[in-house]
Protein backbone atom coordinates (compact mmCIF):
# COMPACT_ATOMS: atom_id res chain seq x y z
CA UNK A 1 0.00 0.00 0.00
CA UNK A 2 2.53 1.94 0.72
CA UNK A 3 4.60 1.12 -2.24
CA UNK A 4 1.76 2.37 -4.32
CA UNK A 5 1.15 5.32 -2.52
CA UNK A 6 4.63 6.35 -3.11
CA UNK A 7 4.20 5.05 -7.31
CA UNK A 8 1.24 7.75 -7.41
CA UNK A 9 3.43 10.41 -6.03
CA UNK A 10 6.39 9.93 -8.22
CA UNK A 11 4.29 9.42 -10.99
CA UNK A 12 2.52 12.69 -9.97
CA UNK A 13 5.81 14.32 -9.94
CA UNK A 14 7.03 12.90 -13.28
CA UNK A 15 3.95 14.45 -14.73
CA UNK A 16 4.37 17.83 -12.81
CA UNK A 17 7.88 17.57 -14.75
CA UNK A 18 6.77 16.38 -17.60
CA UNK A 19 4.43 19.84 -17.87
CA UNK A 20 7.19 21.88 -16.67
CA UNK A 21 9.29 21.02 -19.57
CA UNK A 22 6.76 20.96 -22.24
CA UNK A 23 5.76 24.79 -21.18
CA UNK A 24 9.39 25.64 -21.39
CA UNK A 25 9.19 23.54 -24.92
CA UNK A 26 6.20 25.71 -25.80
CA UNK A 27 7.83 28.98 -24.47
CA UNK A 28 10.58 28.45 -26.72
CA UNK A 29 8.98 27.82 -29.55
CA UNK A 30 7.28 31.04 -28.98
CA UNK A 31 10.36 33.15 -28.68
CA UNK A 32 11.90 32.32 -31.53
CA UNK A 33 8.83 32.30 -34.19
CA UNK A 34 8.90 35.94 -32.19
CA UNK A 35 11.95 36.41 -32.77
CA UNK A 36 11.69 35.48 -36.69
CA UNK A 37 8.81 37.48 -37.29
CA UNK A 38 10.78 40.14 -35.30
CA UNK A 39 13.70 39.62 -37.44
CA UNK A 40 11.48 39.75 -40.68
CA UNK A 41 9.91 42.82 -39.70
CA UNK A 42 12.95 44.93 -39.36
CA UNK A 43 14.43 43.56 -42.45
CA UNK A 44 11.25 44.78 -44.19
CA UNK A 45 11.20 48.51 -42.23
CA UNK A 46 15.07 48.98 -43.22
CA UNK A 47 14.47 47.82 -46.80
CA UNK A 48 11.31 50.24 -47.17
CA UNK A 49 13.43 53.06 -45.36
CA UNK A 50 16.37 52.39 -48.10
CA UNK A 51 13.52 52.61 -50.69
CA UNK A 52 12.06 55.65 -49.47
CA UNK A 53 15.34 56.74 -49.76
CA UNK A 54 15.80 56.09 -53.03
CA UNK A 55 12.70 57.10 -54.24
CA UNK A 56 12.98 61.06 -52.53
CA UNK A 57 16.68 61.83 -52.40
CA UNK A 58 19.43 61.47 -49.93
CA UNK A 59 19.10 65.46 -48.89
CA UNK A 60 15.38 64.34 -48.10
CA UNK A 61 15.92 61.53 -45.86
CA UNK A 62 19.31 61.81 -43.85
CA UNK A 63 20.67 61.65 -40.08
CA UNK A 64 20.78 65.43 -40.24
CA UNK A 65 17.50 66.04 -40.41
CA UNK A 66 16.47 64.44 -36.97
CA UNK A 67 15.17 66.80 -34.68
CA UNK A 68 17.27 67.20 -31.74
CA UNK A 69 14.70 69.70 -29.99
CA UNK A 70 13.50 67.50 -26.67
CA UNK A 71 9.66 66.23 -27.33
CA UNK A 72 8.34 63.67 -25.62
CA UNK A 73 8.50 59.35 -26.45
CA UNK A 74 5.25 59.25 -28.71
CA UNK A 75 5.45 55.48 -27.26
CA UNK A 76 6.46 54.01 -23.83
CA UNK A 77 6.14 50.71 -22.05
CA UNK A 78 5.54 50.80 -18.50
CA UNK A 79 5.60 48.32 -16.43
CA UNK A 80 4.24 47.58 -12.82
CA UNK A 81 3.90 44.59 -10.03
CA UNK A 82 0.27 43.29 -9.31
CA UNK A 83 -1.09 41.12 -7.19
CA UNK A 84 -2.58 37.82 -8.13
CA UNK A 85 -3.04 36.32 -5.20
CA UNK A 86 -1.09 35.84 -1.89
CA UNK A 87 2.56 35.80 -2.22
CA UNK A 88 2.58 36.35 -5.57
CA UNK A 89 2.98 39.61 -7.64
CA UNK A 90 2.32 39.57 -11.76
CA UNK A 91 4.04 42.36 -14.09
CA UNK A 92 1.53 44.05 -15.70
CA UNK A 93 3.02 45.69 -19.08
CA UNK A 94 0.59 49.38 -20.46
CA UNK A 95 1.87 49.83 -24.07
CA UNK A 96 1.14 53.57 -25.24
CA UNK A 97 1.37 54.25 -28.26
CA UNK A 98 0.77 57.56 -30.14
CA UNK A 99 0.52 59.62 -27.25
CA UNK A 100 -0.16 63.42 -28.15
CA UNK A 101 3.08 65.56 -27.54
CA UNK A 102 0.25 68.41 -26.97
CA UNK A 103 -1.80 66.73 -24.39
CA UNK A 104 0.12 63.13 -23.04
CA UNK A 105 -1.67 62.56 -20.85
CA UNK A 106 -4.32 61.60 -24.02
CA UNK A 107 -3.37 58.30 -24.98
CA UNK A 108 -4.44 57.50 -27.85
CA UNK A 109 -3.50 53.33 -28.51
CA UNK A 110 -3.10 51.92 -24.87
CA UNK A 111 -2.47 48.09 -24.74
CA UNK A 112 -2.66 46.60 -21.21
CA UNK A 113 -1.69 43.16 -21.05
CA UNK A 114 -1.38 40.84 -17.54
CA UNK A 115 1.45 38.24 -18.22
CA UNK A 116 -0.75 35.64 -17.94
CA UNK A 117 -3.05 37.55 -20.99
CA UNK A 118 0.32 37.45 -22.98
CA UNK A 119 0.88 33.90 -22.31
CA UNK A 120 -2.39 32.80 -23.04
CA UNK A 121 -1.74 35.00 -26.50
CA UNK A 122 1.26 33.22 -26.74
CA UNK A 123 0.02 29.50 -26.38
CA UNK A 124 -3.30 30.17 -28.53
CA UNK A 125 -1.72 31.73 -31.51
CA UNK A 126 1.55 30.93 -31.92
CA UNK A 127 2.11 27.07 -33.38
CA UNK A 128 3.35 28.60 -36.93
CA UNK A 129 6.52 30.34 -37.84
CA UNK A 130 5.18 32.57 -40.72
CA UNK A 131 5.29 36.50 -41.48
CA UNK A 132 1.79 38.07 -40.70
CA UNK A 133 2.44 36.42 -36.81
CA UNK A 134 3.27 40.25 -36.61
CA UNK A 135 0.02 41.54 -38.08
CA UNK A 136 -1.75 39.22 -35.66
CA UNK A 137 -0.35 40.38 -32.39
CA UNK A 138 -1.10 43.98 -33.12
CA UNK A 139 -5.01 43.21 -34.27
CA UNK A 140 -5.32 41.29 -30.64
CA UNK A 141 -6.83 43.51 -28.50
CA UNK A 142 -5.57 47.01 -28.06
CA UNK A 143 -7.76 48.83 -25.71
CA UNK A 144 -8.49 52.52 -27.10
CA UNK A 145 -9.11 55.32 -25.18
CA UNK A 146 -12.06 57.49 -27.11
CA UNK A 147 -14.00 56.44 -29.86
CA UNK A 148 -12.23 54.00 -32.44
CA UNK A 149 -12.77 56.74 -35.08
CA UNK A 150 -11.19 59.15 -33.21
CA UNK A 151 -8.24 57.16 -32.10
CA UNK A 152 -7.09 56.24 -35.89
CA UNK A 153 -7.36 59.67 -36.82
CA UNK A 154 -5.65 61.22 -33.90
CA UNK A 155 -2.74 58.03 -34.37
CA UNK A 156 -2.14 58.83 -37.86
CA UNK A 157 -1.97 62.35 -37.39
CA UNK A 158 0.77 61.80 -34.98
CA UNK A 159 1.99 59.20 -37.10
CA UNK A 160 2.12 61.92 -39.89
CA UNK A 161 3.66 64.48 -37.20
CA UNK A 162 6.64 62.43 -36.59
CA UNK A 163 7.45 61.91 -40.25
CA UNK A 164 7.14 65.63 -40.56
CA UNK A 165 10.94 65.86 -39.86
CA UNK A 166 11.41 64.57 -43.47
CA UNK A 167 9.19 66.92 -44.52
CA UNK A 168 4.93 67.10 -45.16
CA UNK A 169 4.50 65.12 -48.28
CA UNK A 170 6.48 62.27 -48.09
CA UNK A 171 6.75 58.92 -50.01
CA UNK A 172 3.88 55.96 -49.36
CA UNK A 173 7.25 54.12 -48.69
CA UNK A 174 8.61 56.02 -45.65
CA UNK A 175 4.84 56.02 -44.01
CA UNK A 176 5.24 52.02 -44.83
CA UNK A 177 8.20 51.89 -42.91
CA UNK A 178 7.40 53.66 -40.18
CA UNK A 179 4.11 51.24 -39.81
CA UNK A 180 7.02 48.11 -40.15
CA UNK A 181 8.92 49.70 -36.91
CA UNK A 182 5.57 49.95 -35.23
CA UNK A 183 5.08 46.83 -35.36
CA UNK A 184 8.49 45.70 -34.54
CA UNK A 185 7.77 47.97 -31.26
CA UNK A 186 4.63 45.57 -30.64
CA UNK A 187 6.36 42.21 -31.41
CA UNK A 188 9.50 43.65 -28.94
CA UNK A 189 6.97 43.60 -26.04
CA UNK A 190 5.39 39.91 -26.93
CA UNK A 191 9.18 39.01 -26.58
CA UNK B 1 16.09 69.55 -89.01
CA UNK B 2 14.77 72.67 -86.93
CA UNK B 3 16.18 76.01 -87.87
CA UNK B 4 19.70 74.85 -89.26
CA UNK B 5 21.55 74.23 -86.70
CA UNK B 6 23.38 71.90 -88.35
CA UNK B 7 25.26 74.64 -90.02
CA UNK B 8 26.87 76.71 -87.22
CA UNK B 9 26.13 74.41 -83.96
CA UNK B 10 29.58 73.05 -84.02
CA UNK B 11 31.45 76.40 -83.65
CA UNK B 12 30.66 76.88 -80.63
CA UNK B 13 29.41 73.30 -79.14
CA UNK B 14 30.49 70.82 -80.83
CA UNK B 15 33.58 70.63 -78.62
CA UNK B 16 31.47 69.81 -75.52
CA UNK B 17 28.65 68.09 -77.65
CA UNK B 18 31.59 65.51 -78.44
CA UNK B 19 32.69 65.74 -75.03
CA UNK B 20 29.65 64.52 -73.37
CA UNK B 21 28.93 62.06 -76.15
CA UNK B 22 31.88 60.75 -74.75
CA UNK B 23 31.01 60.80 -70.93
CA UNK B 24 27.87 59.31 -72.46
CA UNK B 25 29.61 55.99 -73.70
CA UNK B 26 31.49 55.60 -70.13
CA UNK B 27 27.93 55.25 -68.44
CA UNK B 28 27.80 51.27 -67.25
CA UNK B 29 25.80 48.51 -68.88
CA UNK B 30 23.53 45.72 -68.20
CA UNK B 31 26.57 43.28 -67.62
CA UNK B 32 28.36 45.70 -65.52
CA UNK B 33 24.77 45.92 -63.53
CA UNK B 34 24.66 42.55 -63.67
CA UNK B 35 27.89 41.68 -62.25
CA UNK B 36 27.14 44.58 -59.51
CA UNK B 37 23.87 42.40 -58.68
CA UNK B 38 25.89 39.56 -57.86
CA UNK B 39 28.40 41.31 -55.26
CA UNK B 40 28.41 39.83 -51.52
CA UNK B 41 29.70 42.97 -49.69
CA UNK B 42 30.16 46.48 -50.24
CA UNK B 43 33.81 45.34 -51.18
CA UNK B 44 32.90 43.12 -53.92
CA UNK B 45 30.84 46.43 -55.14
CA UNK B 46 34.00 48.63 -54.91
CA UNK B 47 36.11 46.25 -56.69
CA UNK B 48 33.86 45.92 -59.66
CA UNK B 49 33.22 49.89 -59.78
CA UNK B 50 37.55 50.17 -59.76
CA UNK B 51 37.07 48.90 -63.41
CA UNK B 52 35.21 51.25 -64.56
CA UNK B 53 35.53 55.42 -64.45
CA UNK B 54 34.13 55.24 -61.21
CA UNK B 55 37.94 53.73 -60.02
CA UNK B 56 40.14 56.78 -59.38
CA UNK B 57 37.19 58.05 -57.32
CA UNK B 58 36.81 54.58 -55.06
CA UNK B 59 40.08 53.28 -54.60
CA UNK B 60 41.42 55.26 -51.82
CA UNK B 61 38.39 55.08 -49.56
CA UNK B 62 39.26 52.61 -46.47
CA UNK B 63 36.98 49.76 -45.36
CA UNK B 64 34.77 49.22 -44.03
CA UNK B 65 32.39 51.05 -46.72
CA UNK B 66 29.32 52.52 -46.31
CA UNK B 67 26.90 52.67 -48.68
CA UNK B 68 26.58 57.01 -48.35
CA UNK B 69 30.23 56.65 -49.19
CA UNK B 70 30.14 54.87 -52.39
CA UNK B 71 27.12 57.45 -53.29
CA UNK B 72 29.16 60.45 -52.57
CA UNK B 73 32.28 59.40 -54.24
CA UNK B 74 29.98 58.51 -57.43
CA UNK B 75 28.34 62.10 -57.24
CA UNK B 76 32.38 63.42 -56.69
CA UNK B 77 32.97 61.85 -60.66
CA UNK B 78 29.21 63.45 -62.00
CA UNK B 79 30.55 67.02 -59.90
CA UNK B 80 34.09 67.09 -61.82
CA UNK B 81 32.70 66.35 -65.74
CA UNK B 82 30.29 68.88 -65.07
CA UNK B 83 32.80 71.47 -64.03
CA UNK B 84 34.71 70.28 -67.05
CA UNK B 85 31.88 71.44 -69.04
CA UNK B 86 30.60 74.62 -68.01
CA UNK B 87 34.46 76.02 -67.56
CA UNK B 88 34.79 75.86 -71.37
CA UNK B 89 30.63 76.52 -72.72
CA UNK B 90 30.18 79.30 -73.85
CA UNK B 91 26.60 81.71 -74.13
CA UNK B 92 23.81 80.48 -73.94
CA UNK B 93 25.31 76.63 -73.28
CA UNK B 94 26.85 78.21 -70.47
CA UNK B 95 23.27 78.95 -69.06
CA UNK B 96 21.50 76.14 -70.03
CA UNK B 97 24.39 74.19 -67.65
CA UNK B 98 23.52 76.40 -64.83
CA UNK B 99 19.69 75.58 -65.32
CA UNK B 100 20.60 71.79 -64.57
CA UNK B 101 22.08 72.49 -61.32
CA UNK B 102 18.99 74.59 -59.91
CA UNK B 103 17.15 72.46 -58.80
CA UNK B 104 20.15 70.68 -56.25
CA UNK B 105 20.39 74.15 -55.46
CA UNK B 106 16.76 74.26 -54.07
CA UNK B 107 17.22 71.29 -52.20
CA UNK B 108 20.31 72.49 -50.21
CA UNK B 109 18.19 75.28 -49.01
CA UNK B 110 15.57 73.33 -48.09
CA UNK B 111 17.68 71.08 -46.50
CA UNK B 112 19.94 74.21 -44.47
CA UNK B 113 16.21 75.42 -43.55
CA UNK B 114 14.90 72.21 -42.45
CA UNK B 115 18.37 71.24 -40.26
CA UNK B 116 18.59 74.78 -38.67
CA UNK B 117 14.64 74.41 -37.51
CA UNK B 118 15.85 71.26 -36.05
CA UNK B 119 18.44 72.50 -34.33
CA UNK B 120 21.66 70.82 -36.38
CA UNK B 121 24.96 72.20 -36.52
CA UNK B 122 25.69 74.21 -39.80
CA UNK B 123 28.50 72.16 -40.68
CA UNK B 124 26.98 68.97 -40.12
CA UNK B 125 24.10 70.36 -42.98
CA UNK B 126 26.62 71.59 -45.07
CA UNK B 127 28.53 68.46 -45.56
CA UNK B 128 25.03 66.39 -46.28
CA UNK B 129 24.43 69.25 -49.25
CA UNK B 130 24.62 68.36 -52.83
CA UNK B 131 27.57 69.91 -54.61
CA UNK B 132 25.98 70.95 -57.26
CA UNK B 133 23.72 73.19 -55.40
CA UNK B 134 26.05 74.87 -53.93
CA UNK B 135 26.73 78.66 -53.63
CA UNK B 136 28.90 81.36 -51.36
CA UNK B 137 26.61 82.64 -49.12
CA UNK B 138 24.29 78.91 -48.19
CA UNK B 139 25.77 78.52 -44.33
CA UNK B 140 24.44 82.33 -43.80
CA UNK B 141 20.46 80.61 -44.53
CA UNK B 142 20.79 79.21 -41.21
CA UNK B 143 20.44 82.94 -39.59
CA UNK B 144 16.97 83.57 -40.97
CA UNK B 145 13.92 82.87 -39.16
CA UNK B 146 11.17 83.48 -42.27
CA UNK B 147 10.96 83.38 -45.82
CA UNK B 148 11.00 87.47 -46.46
CA UNK B 149 14.39 87.32 -44.58
CA UNK B 150 15.64 83.90 -46.27
CA UNK B 151 15.20 86.18 -49.53
CA UNK B 152 16.54 89.53 -48.22
CA UNK B 153 19.69 87.88 -46.27
CA UNK B 154 20.81 85.25 -48.71
CA UNK B 155 18.37 84.24 -52.31
CA UNK B 156 18.34 87.54 -53.33
CA UNK B 157 21.95 87.62 -55.19
CA UNK B 158 21.37 84.19 -56.34
CA UNK B 159 19.72 82.45 -59.49
CA UNK B 160 16.63 81.26 -57.35
CA UNK B 161 15.79 84.94 -56.60
CA UNK B 162 13.25 85.52 -59.34
CA UNK B 163 11.73 81.87 -58.29
CA UNK B 164 10.98 83.47 -54.69
CA UNK B 165 8.07 86.07 -55.59
CA UNK B 166 5.17 83.50 -55.51
CA UNK B 167 6.51 82.19 -51.50
CA UNK B 168 7.47 85.18 -49.56
CA UNK B 169 5.67 85.75 -46.57
CA UNK B 170 6.79 86.76 -43.10
CA UNK B 171 5.06 83.44 -41.73
CA UNK B 172 7.70 81.83 -39.62
CA UNK B 173 9.30 78.66 -41.23
CA UNK B 174 7.24 75.27 -40.25
CA UNK B 175 7.54 72.12 -41.70
CA UNK B 176 4.35 72.72 -43.88
CA UNK B 177 5.50 76.08 -45.24
CA UNK B 178 8.89 74.60 -45.92
CA UNK B 179 7.62 72.20 -48.26
CA UNK B 180 5.17 74.18 -49.34
CA UNK B 181 8.24 76.56 -50.39
CA UNK B 182 9.86 73.65 -51.73
CA UNK B 183 7.25 72.94 -54.24
CA UNK B 184 6.72 76.20 -55.29
CA UNK B 185 10.26 77.02 -55.74
CA UNK B 186 10.70 73.86 -57.92
CA UNK B 187 8.04 74.71 -60.06
CA UNK B 188 9.18 78.24 -60.82
CA UNK B 189 12.10 76.73 -61.70
CA UNK B 190 10.98 74.38 -63.96
CA UNK B 191 8.50 76.67 -65.53
CA UNK B 192 11.85 79.37 -66.07
CA UNK B 193 13.68 76.65 -67.48
CA UNK B 194 11.08 75.47 -70.14
CA UNK B 195 10.63 79.10 -71.26
CA UNK B 196 14.32 79.44 -71.43
CA UNK B 197 14.80 76.59 -73.51
CA UNK B 198 11.42 77.64 -75.56
CA UNK B 199 13.68 80.49 -76.72
CA UNK B 200 16.67 78.88 -78.09
CA UNK B 201 14.18 77.47 -80.44
CA UNK B 202 15.37 74.63 -82.43
CA UNK B 203 16.00 70.68 -81.38
CA UNK B 204 16.88 72.36 -78.46
CA UNK B 205 13.16 73.31 -77.90
CA UNK B 206 11.77 70.59 -79.52
CA UNK B 207 13.38 67.78 -77.01
CA UNK B 208 13.76 69.82 -73.69
CA UNK B 209 10.02 70.52 -73.96
CA UNK B 210 9.30 66.89 -73.97
CA UNK B 211 11.64 66.26 -71.21
CA UNK B 212 10.46 69.01 -69.13
CA UNK B 213 6.93 68.69 -69.89
CA UNK B 214 7.47 64.51 -68.60
CA UNK B 215 9.25 65.51 -65.22
CA UNK B 216 6.76 68.19 -64.19
CA UNK B 217 3.32 65.77 -64.97
CA UNK B 218 5.79 63.29 -63.07
CA UNK B 219 6.04 65.71 -59.90
CA UNK B 220 1.82 66.64 -60.55
CA UNK B 221 1.47 62.89 -59.68
CA UNK B 222 4.06 62.39 -56.68
CA UNK B 223 2.66 65.44 -55.00
CA UNK B 224 -0.69 64.13 -55.22
CA UNK B 225 0.54 60.54 -54.17
CA UNK B 226 2.34 62.15 -51.05
CA UNK B 227 -0.26 64.64 -50.08
CA UNK B 228 -3.73 61.96 -49.78
CA UNK B 229 -3.84 61.84 -46.12
CA UNK B 230 -2.19 64.72 -45.17
CA UNK B 231 -3.33 68.34 -44.12
CA UNK B 232 -2.41 69.92 -47.51
CA UNK B 233 -5.88 71.38 -48.92
CA UNK B 234 -6.80 70.55 -52.72
CA UNK B 235 -6.40 74.31 -53.14
CA UNK B 236 -3.23 74.32 -52.31
CA UNK B 237 -2.26 71.05 -54.00
CA UNK B 238 -3.29 72.28 -57.24
CA UNK B 239 -0.98 75.56 -56.85
CA UNK B 240 2.28 73.09 -56.76
CA UNK B 241 1.56 72.35 -59.71
CA UNK B 242 3.61 73.38 -62.86
CA UNK B 243 1.70 75.24 -65.50
CA UNK B 244 2.61 73.52 -68.38
CA UNK B 245 2.89 69.56 -69.37
CA UNK B 246 0.74 67.36 -70.74
CA UNK B 247 -1.20 66.94 -68.08
CA UNK B 248 -2.07 70.48 -67.86
CA UNK B 249 -4.75 72.19 -67.06
CA UNK B 250 -7.66 69.62 -67.43
CA UNK B 251 -5.61 66.69 -65.56
CA UNK B 252 -4.25 68.96 -62.94
CA UNK B 253 -8.09 69.84 -62.01
CA UNK B 254 -8.75 65.74 -61.64
CA UNK B 255 -5.43 65.36 -60.03
CA UNK B 256 -6.00 67.79 -57.09
CA UNK B 257 -9.52 66.19 -56.27
CA UNK B 258 -7.61 62.63 -56.31
CA UNK B 259 -7.99 60.90 -52.90
CA UNK B 260 -6.03 57.49 -53.34
CA UNK B 261 -4.00 56.26 -55.77
CA UNK B 262 -6.56 54.19 -58.01
CA UNK B 263 -8.25 57.59 -58.32
CA UNK B 264 -4.68 59.23 -59.31
CA UNK B 265 -4.73 55.97 -61.79
CA UNK B 266 -8.09 56.76 -63.71
CA UNK B 267 -7.03 60.28 -64.49
CA UNK B 268 -3.45 59.50 -66.24
CA UNK B 269 -4.93 56.31 -67.86
CA UNK B 270 -6.71 59.25 -70.11
CA UNK B 271 -3.63 60.17 -71.57
CA UNK B 272 -1.74 57.57 -73.79
CA UNK B 273 1.83 58.23 -73.08
CA UNK B 274 0.99 57.08 -69.18
CA UNK B 275 -0.91 54.91 -69.74
CA UNK B 276 1.74 52.29 -70.33
CA UNK B 277 3.43 52.83 -67.04
CA UNK B 278 0.16 52.37 -64.94
CA UNK B 279 -0.83 49.15 -66.97
CA UNK B 280 2.74 48.02 -65.43
CA UNK B 281 0.94 48.52 -61.73
CA UNK B 282 -1.67 46.48 -60.11
CA UNK B 283 -4.41 48.10 -58.49
CA UNK B 284 -4.36 49.94 -55.50
CA UNK B 285 -0.18 49.77 -55.55
CA UNK B 286 2.14 52.58 -55.74
CA UNK B 287 5.34 50.48 -54.71
CA UNK B 288 6.09 50.35 -58.53
CA UNK B 289 5.29 53.55 -59.70
CA UNK B 290 8.63 55.60 -59.04
CA UNK B 291 10.54 52.57 -61.23
CA UNK B 292 8.02 52.83 -63.92
CA UNK B 293 8.38 56.50 -63.79
CA UNK B 294 12.08 56.17 -64.29
CA UNK B 295 11.82 53.72 -66.59
CA UNK B 296 9.82 56.05 -69.04
CA UNK B 297 12.48 59.08 -67.91
CA UNK B 298 15.69 57.11 -69.05
CA UNK B 299 13.41 56.16 -72.64
CA UNK B 300 13.41 59.53 -73.62
CA UNK B 301 16.82 60.62 -72.18
CA UNK B 302 18.42 57.64 -74.24
CA UNK B 303 15.88 58.83 -77.73
CA UNK B 304 17.88 62.21 -77.06
CA UNK B 305 21.18 61.33 -78.30
CA UNK B 306 19.63 60.25 -81.23
CA UNK B 307 19.93 63.86 -82.58
CA UNK B 308 22.25 66.11 -83.11
CA UNK B 309 23.46 70.03 -82.41
CA UNK B 310 20.94 70.66 -79.54
CA UNK B 311 21.63 70.76 -75.78
CA UNK B 312 19.42 68.10 -74.55
CA UNK B 313 22.24 66.11 -74.59
CA UNK B 314 23.69 67.51 -72.28
CA UNK B 315 20.84 67.57 -69.65
CA UNK B 316 20.10 64.20 -70.74
CA UNK B 317 23.71 62.66 -70.15
CA UNK B 318 23.76 64.60 -66.23
CA UNK B 319 20.18 62.80 -65.58
CA UNK B 320 21.28 59.68 -66.64
CA UNK B 321 24.36 59.77 -64.52
CA UNK B 322 22.20 60.75 -61.63
CA UNK B 323 20.01 57.31 -62.46
CA UNK B 324 23.24 55.40 -62.45
CA UNK B 325 24.29 56.47 -59.03
CA UNK B 326 20.37 55.88 -57.71
CA UNK B 327 20.49 52.29 -58.98
CA UNK B 328 24.20 51.95 -57.02
CA UNK B 329 22.54 53.54 -54.29
CA UNK B 330 19.75 51.27 -54.62
CA UNK B 331 22.29 47.87 -55.20
CA UNK B 332 24.67 48.74 -52.27
CA UNK B 333 21.78 48.66 -50.05
CA UNK B 334 20.42 45.89 -51.15
CA UNK B 335 24.03 44.00 -50.58
CA UNK B 336 24.58 45.84 -47.33
CA UNK B 337 21.10 44.33 -45.86
CA UNK B 338 21.52 41.34 -47.14
CA UNK B 339 17.91 41.33 -49.46
CA UNK B 340 19.60 40.75 -53.07
CA UNK B 341 16.26 39.12 -54.07
CA UNK B 342 15.22 42.60 -54.12
CA UNK B 343 17.94 44.53 -55.81
CA UNK B 344 15.82 44.38 -59.34
CA UNK B 345 13.05 46.13 -57.63
CA UNK B 346 14.41 49.94 -58.54
CA UNK B 347 17.43 49.67 -60.86
CA UNK B 348 16.35 51.14 -64.16
CA UNK B 349 18.87 49.60 -67.04
CA UNK B 350 20.21 52.50 -69.27
CA UNK B 351 21.69 50.55 -72.29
Amino acid sequence: MESSKNGRESNEEISEKDENILSFLDSMDTYLTLMDSLSSTLRQGWLELASARHSMGASRINSTLLDLKFHRASTTLQVNEQSAGPDRELPHFTLRKWASSNNPEKNFEEAKFGEDELLKIKSNSLRRRDTSQSSEIQARSPESVGTPVSVDDLAQRERSKSLSMFGTLVSPKLRASQVSFETGTVATLFI
Amino acid sequence: MYGFEALTFNVHGGYLEAIVRGYRSGLLTAADYNNLCQCESLEDIKMHLSATEYGPYLQNEPSPLHTTTIVEKCTLKLVDEYKQMLCQATEPLSTFLEYITYGHMIDNVVLIVTGTLHERDVQELLEKCHPLGMFDSIATLAVAQNMRELYRLVLVDTPLAPYFSECITSEDLDDMNIEIMRNTLYKAYLEDFYRFCQKLGGATSEIMSDILAFEADRRAVNITINSIGTELTRDDRRKLYSNFGLLYPYGHEELAISEDIDQVRGVMEKYPPYQSIFSKLSYGESQMLDKAFYEEEVKRLCLSFEQQFHYGVFFAYMRLREQEIRNLMWISECVAQNQKSRVHDSVVFIF
